[in-house]
C-alpha cells in the first residue's frame, strides 16, 4: 500500500477506533461497579435464605475472582498481542 | 492475479473504515452483553437465588451448617471456572503447546516404564538360567 492511501486510511479509521477504545475503556472502568451490584444482590438473597452474613460474604468473593480471572486474561491477551505485533 | 485485486479492494480506505465503523459497534455491544449476563443487579439476585435454594435444601435435609456452606461453596465455584474456561479458549495456542508437553512426558514416562520391566525381564531369565546351570 503506498503513502497517500493509507494516510487516508489511518484518518479515516481514527475517529471509530476512538469509539472503540473509549467504549471498552466505559467498560472497564465501570466493571467493579457492575460487580459489587451483583455481589450485593447476591449475598442478599443468601441472607434473606437464612445463611449468616459471613458466610455470604464468603460466598460472594467468588464475584470478585472471577472478575479477576476475566480482567488478567484480557490484559494477558492484549499483552501477547503486542509482544507479537 | 484476481486474488491481488481482490485483496487491494479489500484493503480501500472506504471499506477498511466501512469494517471499522460495524467493528466499533458491534464489539462493545456484544461484550457488554456478555459482561451484563454475568456481572448485573439480575444475574446476581438470580444466582443468589439458585445458591441459596441448594443451601437449604441441604439443610433441610439434615446436612450440619458449616457442611452445607462448604458444599455451597463447592457449588459457587463451578460459577468462578467460567473464567478458567474463557481462560484455556482463548489461549488456544497455549493449550497447544501445553497438550505437547503432557504428550511427551506421557512418551517418557512409559519409556522409563518399558525399560524397568524389560530390564526386570532379562534379570529373571538371568536369574533362571543360572538355576538351571546350578
Amino acid at each position: 500500500m503506498s503513502t497517500l492511501p493509507m494516510v487516508k486510511t489511518v484518518f479515516k479509521a481514527t475517529p471509530h477506533l476512538a469509539i472503540l477504545g473509549t467504549s471498552l475503556f466505559w467498560m472497564y472502568l465501570t466493571l467493579g461497579w457492575r460487580v459489587r451490584k451483583a455481589r450485593t444482590a447476591f449475598e442478599k438473597q443468601l441472607v434473606s435464605q437464612g445463611m449468616s452474613k459471613e458466610d455470604a460474604k464468603r460466598l460472594g468473593a467468588c464475584y470478585n475472582d472471577l472478575k479477576n480471572n476475566i480482567t488478567n486474561m484480557l490484559r494477558r491477551q492484549v499483552a501477547g498481542n503486542f509482544e507479537r505485533s | 492475479m484476481v486474488d491481488d485485486e481482490r485483496k487491494d479492494k479489500r484493503m480501500e480506505p472506504e471499506n477498511i473504515k466501512e469494517i471499522l465503523s460495524v467493528v466499533s459497534s458491534e464489539v462493545p455491544a456484544l461484550i457488554k452483553s456478555i459482561l451484563a449476563s454475568v456481572f448485573s443487579e439480575e444475574a446476581g439476585r438470580s444466582m443468589g437465588k439458585a445458591a441459596a435454594a441448594y443451601y437449604k435444601e441441604l439443610k433441610n435435609g439434615g446436612m450440619p451448617e458449616q457442611v452445607a456452606v462448604k458444599m455451597t461453596e463447592d457449588y459457587m465455584r463451578t460459577f468462578t471456572s467460567i473464567g478458567d474456561m474463557l481462560r484455556s479458549g482463548g489461549m488456544g495456542r497455549h493449550g497447544e503447546r501445553h497438550g505437547e508437553d503432557i504428550g511427551g512426558e506421557i512418551e517418557k514416562r512409559v519409556r522409563e516404564r518399558l525399560d524397568e520391566r524389560l530390564n526386570r525381564d532379562t534379570d529373571k531369565e538371568r536369574e533362571g538360567e543360572e538355576e538351571q546351570k546350578e
